[in-house]
């Protein structure tokens, strides 16, 4: 089974330790793992912005070089989202790339879901002493049906202790651009978020969203949180990295 | 020309940072969110114990609403006669002052001083009050939280509960100062006393006024009957004791049948406020018959436009399902982030964030379309199921086709684009950016201040990168 690893923009620029627990999951379950060269953005904030054609060739660009593998896995709900839902109906009035994007949204898997869904493990490697809560990231959630998978595989790492958090599925408030565009507001939204983290009283709080995660991380530390861990599903499910 | 006169989403940016600065306004929401939210996922886990499905339900309902969109002139024609040989009159109104025009002149060939309203968001897009008071007539608003906004001069901040940013402590002093009394210490167990006191001043109201205005939830075609849901029994009031009554409503109001209203009721309460059915549900027809004791003697519709046959037919005709639940802004972390008022013109939360620049003019209310973390909360509860991000989304999309975004934000996204395009210079990029980020981090690895995001780390730090890419350390690993 060849699989194509997609990084990321974000885990590529601001946590390539994402990248690298992802790749050792994947090796770790015997998959013959390919880091496709030339991967950049899957054009999302293109996307949102409102700006389609530019939105469309990064599509085109990322459809590209991603063909020819098994399957395509990615460490994001939020960009699994985009290429399973947005390309198909981006790409639609071009016949031959709907086609393309099509056949790649079938192969393709966030991360979580790939592991549990088409791998099927039953252990993983890492190891945690303590509690984590999980964060529904909401494209994930409610765009490919990302909720029991996590936990499930959260359920499996030595040591751990799942609490529930409470509103787990309401939005962290960062919707990308719109933390920037109205930085005030998304504050707010987090604000609200990290006191169900708090509530939560866990050690870590775990998403499978690096966006979510360095709004989540960044508005805890601020508000003089620095007990609690922020970490990605694929670091806690992957452990340390080899020395 | 569209009437964008008093609409002020041109300022949301600006409204919202004194709302969420707000923090007599921040208690008031966070203490209503939790209560919205459970109250409507209460009514609808309720459906099962009607052996009824949400998901079925909404698609039935939608349809319903579809079917109306699709072929509107055919469904408002059959509706006019079956209204006017039910004795009402019936009116078409393009837009808010043709409204006023119309109610105004109504009011004054009856004789009408006061005219005695019940809840519509409709005449708040005409300015209705406004214009009644200037043409000498006293509009009072008689559904409790409209009331209340009424005596504040303010507008509503929520289609369904329209004073919600009010505190109890604001709504004392308003009903004190209005009501000539001195102002007391309230609990939340003086409720009840308020909303009597307010009854009490509003009796008064309802038997001396000589009109009676309201919306309807729905206009029905083939009974011509306009049907009010409502809990206070204003609308009662309003639409039985005056002489005169006036509905006022969009012509995307209509529904074909009873037996529809009957299928749409089983959502519209449990979406709104989590009740399986209103306590008071009214169908009006016509005026008072022969040897009939009750109603109206006279009853007139008003069937307004104000933009919406232009969304017939168009990317947004879904947004003409709405059935004005307020689900979406109840569940929208935007909303309950900053109340309505920020969105400046009469519809808040992610629906008004479609409508307020459909209705208004698209380049009127730039910022609304993106004021959505696109969490798709909103399209998960609508009852009719209107894809609420993908419409915000398209308007995004003719913002972009128009040239009306800023022209830094078109420069960035070009340039980034132009990079995302090409693979090697992206990595050049990428890499220095890593190494620029790390250096700005503190030695816990967090950056305090983003001199180009400010928008971000106002509120929040930044985990600093560790430097290096990871396209950068997959290479020199793949080398090693």
């Amino acid at each position: 089974m060849r699989l194509a690893l997609y990084v990321t923009c974000l885990v590529d620029l601001m946590r390539p330790a994402i990248g690298f627990a992802a790749l050792r999951l994947l090796e770790g379950a015997g998959s013959d793992v390919v880091v496709p060269p030339g991967q950049t953005c899957c054009g999302q904030p293109a996307w949102s912005a409102g700006n389609r054609p530019l939105a469309a060739d990064l599509a085109k660009q990322a459809i590209a070089g991603l063909e020819g593998y098994d399957y395509v896995v990615i460490p994001s709900g939020s960009c699994a989202d985009h290429v399973c839902n947005i390309y198909p109906q981006l790409l639609a009035d071009d016949p031959a790339w709907a086609v393309r994007a099509r056949e790649l949204a079938a192969r393709t898997y966030e991360l979580s879901r790939f592991l549990n869904e088409v791998l099927a493990l039953e252990q993983v490697p890492g190891e945690f002493a303590g509690s984590v809560t999980y964060h529904d990231s909401c494209k994930g959630l409610r765009g490919l049906g990302v909720k029991a998978q996590p936990r499930a595989l959260l359920a499996k790492v030595r040591g751990l202790a799942l609490r529930g958090m409470p509103e787990c599925e309401e939005c962290c408030g960062f919707g990308g651009a719109f933390a920037l565009r109205f930085g005030e507001v998304s504050t707010a939204i987090v604000d609200r978020k990290c006191e169900s983290i708090a509530a939560a009283g866990a050690d870590a709080v775990v998403g499978g969203d690096l966006g979510c995660l360095l709004n989540i991380e960044g508005r805890l530390r601020r508000r003089g949180d620095t007990r609690t861990q922020v970490l990605h599903l694929a670091e806690v499910l992957a452990g340390p990295a080899p020395e | 020309m569209k009437a964008a006169v008093h609409s002020q989403a041109m300022h949301f940016q600006a409204r919202a940072g004194v709302q969420v600065r707000n923090p007599g306004l921040q208690k008031t929401l966070q203490k209503a969110r939790p209560l919205f939210v459970g109250k409507r996922a209460k009514g609808v886990a309720g459906l099962a114990a009607d052996g009824l499905d949400f998901e079925e339900l909404r698609s039935a309902c939608a349809g319903i609403r579809q079917r109306v969109v699709d072929d509107l002139d055919v469904w408002l024609e059959i509706f006019e006669e079956r209204a006017r040989a039910a004795g009402a009159d019936v009116l078409w109104a393009r837009d808010g002052a043709d409204v006023a025009r119309l109610v105004v002149d109504i009011a004054r060939r009856n004789g009408a001083g006061k005219v005695v309203k019940s809840k519509s968001m409709l005449s708040e897009e005409a300015q209705l009050n406004e214009a009644l008071s200037a043409a000498g007539i006293q509009p009072v608003e008689t559904d409790l939280g409209e009331y209340i906004v009424q005596l504040a001069g303010e507008a509503p901040s929520h289609i369904i509960a329209p004073a919600v940013h009010k505190t109890m402590a604001e709504v004392e002093a308003l009903f004190a100062e209005h009501h000539g009394r001195p102002r007391q210490a309230r609990t939340s167990a003086d409720i009840p006393a308020m909303a009597r006191e307010a009854r009490q001043v509003l009796r008064q109201h309802f038997l001396s006024a000589e009109m009676g205005i309201s919306g309807a939830n729905f206009l029905i075609a083939e009974s011509g009957s306009a049907a009010l849901v409502t809990n206070e029994g204003n609308g009662r009031m309003v639409t039985t004791l005056p002489r005169v009554h006036v509905v006022i409503t969009g012509i995307e109001k209509i529904i074909p049948t009873l037996d529809d209203f009957a299928t749409l009721m089983r959502l519209l309460p449990r979406s709104a406020t989590g009740q399986s059915i209103s306590n008071y549900v009214s169908l009006l027809t016509g005026t008072r018959g022969p040897g009939e004791t009750e109603g109206p003697e006279k009853t007139v519709f008003i069937l307004v436009d104000n933009g919406r046959a232009a969304l017939a037919g168009s990317d947004f005709s879904d947004m003409l399902r709405c059935i004005r639940c307020g689900a979406c802004m109840n569940h929208c972390p935007v909303y309950f982030s900053l109340g309505g008022h920020a969105y400046g013109w009469v519809y808040p939360g992610p629906m008004g964030s479609v409508l307020t620049p459909l209705y208004t003019g698209i380049e009127n209310a730039l910022d609304l379309p993106h004021a959505s973390t696109g969490c798709n909360q909103c399209g998960r509860v609508c009852p009719v199921n209107i894809p609420l991000p993908a419409l915000m989304h398209r308007l995004r999309e003719i913002q972009n086709e128009r040239g009306l975004r800023p022209w830094r934000e078109r420069f960035a996204l070009r340039a980034w684009g132009w990079l995302a395009g090409h693979p090697a210079a992206y990595r050049w990029a990428t890499r220095r950016a890593a190494r620029y980020l790390h250096r700005l981090a503190d030695a816990s690895g967090r950056i305090h201040v983003l001199g180009i995001a400010p928008g971000w780390s106002d509120g929040r730090d930044l985990p600093a990168p560790p430097g290096q890419t990871f396209h950068e350390l997959y290479a020199a690993r793949k080398r090693a």
